[in-house]
């Protein structure tokens, strides 16, 4: 009663410290996203001068793409986080499956191995990895992203897992009775069922390759690396200047597919993370 | 197969069936898990070990020839390395200044938008996105924000105060960095506190509402401690990725070019791990770099230790949703 009571009595005030803060927050958040906006449509002329632009120069965007070859770099990023992901989600997949259904002598000690490899500094590994990769002859290849992603992700591991252990085993043992092998009861059973497991975990993984910048800026050539490393350098025209401009709509078009990806999938991110119970 | 098991004498098959079962348990599990072994001895123990060794030798990553032990010397050298040390007071001051401003800002983040609110998927996504958007791109969407001719914040401060033309990239890079850091990392934790929030039952707070318990008592003594373990979570989290941070000062140098891979950011942003990135790949001192990222692990991993150590006076895993 009294509950109900106050809360109708304060509606103005509890909507205004509801939606005040809400709003600002979201705000300032955006106002750098829409600055990167405002910049990419302004002429190059009025960069300096003009807080907003006159007219909305949208030839910046078709510059972006003819001036730095943005669609060999562009497809470059799309083969290998596409070839990352796919692979790594497979296998992370097939490797969550074993944790989660299998048991042998080892299996708790190689599970806190998975979750240790996560707490390795970045650069700690990647070091002798690049050594090694360079030794191998393996720079300028696209196989060290291909054999990081045939040894699946920690993260993702984790994540199937956590995903396949709330599937109920009265699906395996029927399909065991029906003479189906672990192989096959992962493939016809677990995989399929794996929707959003999947999902959130192919955003990450492409993300992570499209995303970044060192390690192809430091295992592939300049001209043949990834549309991260192209886009680390400004536009600049045939006199060197810099294209403010330009490289701001260069730089629209680099996220665009991410955030339509994420637009996309948003409802799989949150499931993604419950399922891997990271709440306690 | 049943038939032929039935006709031989019982204690036989028994055992070889157990035995063989278990064998084959066994090899299947591992089976499956053999990609992932395979990755891990391959690409994971197979290189830290040689990185440990490495970090023993004077190796330059490119002649094994003149590869030759000097002991603890790299370490020694780390010790005396008054670059390192700086490097590493900016790192630990850039933590001590990300580290509670952005988790504070990513639970009061995953408060606001767990509110029954209108467009609170607006707003999440609103909140979400600078953790999606690549580091090259967030560190160009804060170079163009601050940037003294073509910047908003600049163009705000000349309006506010006459003639003001700040050069923060210049004057004050750590500033730069640290909201570039605390912006990009906001949405990611703010998931996970969201995920911790749904998972606290609503009949907690209901009880208490019906208590007497205001808001203010509700998220202080409810859902608060139930959310201990989410908060360890990403402090940790937060600390160990924060220790790292390598590209976003490198990237955010001064100058409207860019960058090459072996820019150096300014001073103030002269992080720990750009120290290490700079000896290895610029100067080509792997080993004495080996050695330095070495010491950053033990670094994180003291921490974490000490936050676990902590963690049992403060973090609550008592209530099973």
């Amino acid at each position: 009663m009294s509950v109900a009571v106050r809360r109708r009595s304060l509606v103005p005030a509890e909507t205004g410290l509801r939606y005040g803060p809400v709003v600002l927050a979201a705000a300032i958040f955006a106002l750098p996203i829409f600055w990167l906006l405002v910049t990419s449509l302004k002429r190059q002329s009025e960069y300096a001068s003009a807080l907003f632009p006159s007219a909305l120069e949208w030839a910046n965007y078709a510059l972006a793409v003819e001036l730095a070859n943005f669609v060999h770099f562009a497809t470059n990023s799309l083969i290998l986080s596409t070839t990352y992901a796919v692979l790594a989600v497979f296998v992370s997949a097939l490797v969550g499956y074993g944790f989660a259904r299998h048991r042998a002598p080892g299996h708790n000690k190689l599970f806190v191995l998975v979750i240790a490899t996560w707490m390795v500094p970045n650069l700690v590994l990647f070091v002798p990895q690049f050594v090694l990769f360079a030794r191998l002859g393996l720079t300028d290849t696209y196989w060290p992203w291909i054999l990081w992603g045939l040894s699946g992700s920690p993260f993702a591991i984790f994540l199937f897992r956590q995903f396949f252990a709330t599937f109920p085993r009265e699906l395996d043992d029927a399909a065991e009775v029906d003479g189906a092998g672990p192989l096959r009861i992962f493939l016809q059973i677990y995989l399929p069922n794996a929707g959003p497991a999947i999902a959130a975990s192919a955003i990450f993984m492409f993300l992570w390759v499209w995303g970044d910048w060192l390690y192809p800026a430091l295992l592939l050539r300049q001209d043949n690396a990834t549309l991260a490393v192209r886009m680390a350098n400004a536009y600049v025209d045939p006199h060197g200047n810099p294209l403010q401009t330009v490289t701001m709509a260069g730089v629209v078009l680099y996220v665009l597919p991410l955030i339509a990806f994420f637009a996309f999938a948003q409802r799989y991110i949150v499931r993604g993370i419950v399922t891997t119970g990271i709440k306690g | 197969m049943a038939g032929a098991t039935h006709v031989l004498p019982r204690a036989w098959p028994r055992t070889t069936v157990w035995r063989r079962r278990g064998f084959r348990r066994a090899a299947t599990f591992y089976l499956l898990i053999s990609p992932w072994l395979l990755g891990f001895v391959l690409l994971g123990a197979v290189p830290l070990v040689g990185a440990f060794v490495m970090s023993f030798t004077n190796y330059d990553g490119l002649n094994l020839d003149y590869v030759r032990f000097v002991g603890t010397d790299n370490y020694a050298r780390a010790f005396g390395d008054s670059d390192a040390q700086y490097a590493l007071g900016r790192t630990l001051l850039l933590m001590a200044v990300v580290v509670p401003i952005g988790l504070a800002l990513q639970l009061v983040l995953a408060l606001m938008v767990n509110q029954p609110i209108r467009f609170s998927n607006v707003f999440r996504t609103i909140f979400y996105l600078p953790y999606v958007i690549p580091v090259v791109a967030a560190v160009w969407i804060w170079k163009i924000f601050v940037d003294p001719t073509g910047g908003l914040v600049n163009a705000v401060a000349g309006a506010v105060s006459q003639g003001a033309n700040w050069h923060l990239l210049v004057e004050q890079p750590t500033a730069v960095l640290a909201l570039l850091t605390i912006w990009g990392a906001a949405g990611g934790g703010m998931v996970v506190f969201l995920a911790g929030l749904q998972g606290i039952p609503a009949e907690y707070r209901e009880a208490a509402m019906i208590d007497g318990a205001g808001r203010a008592q509700v998220t202080r003594y409810i859902t608060l401690p139930l959310l201990t373990p989410v908060i360890f979570f990403n402090l940790v989290t937060g600390i160990i990725v924060t220790l790292q941070i390598l590209v976003q000062p490198m990237l955010l140098s001064p100058g409207i070019l860019g960058l090459n891979p072996g820019t150096v950011p300014p001073r103030d942003n002269y992080l720990y791990a750009v120290h290490a990135y700079i000896e290895i790949f610029t100067k080509q001192l792997f080993g004495y770099g080996s050695a330095l990222l070495w010491l950053l692990f033990a670094v994180v991993l003291v921490l974490t230790l000490l936050l676990f150590k902590t963690s049992r006076r403060w973090v609550f895993y008592g209530v099973e949703p």
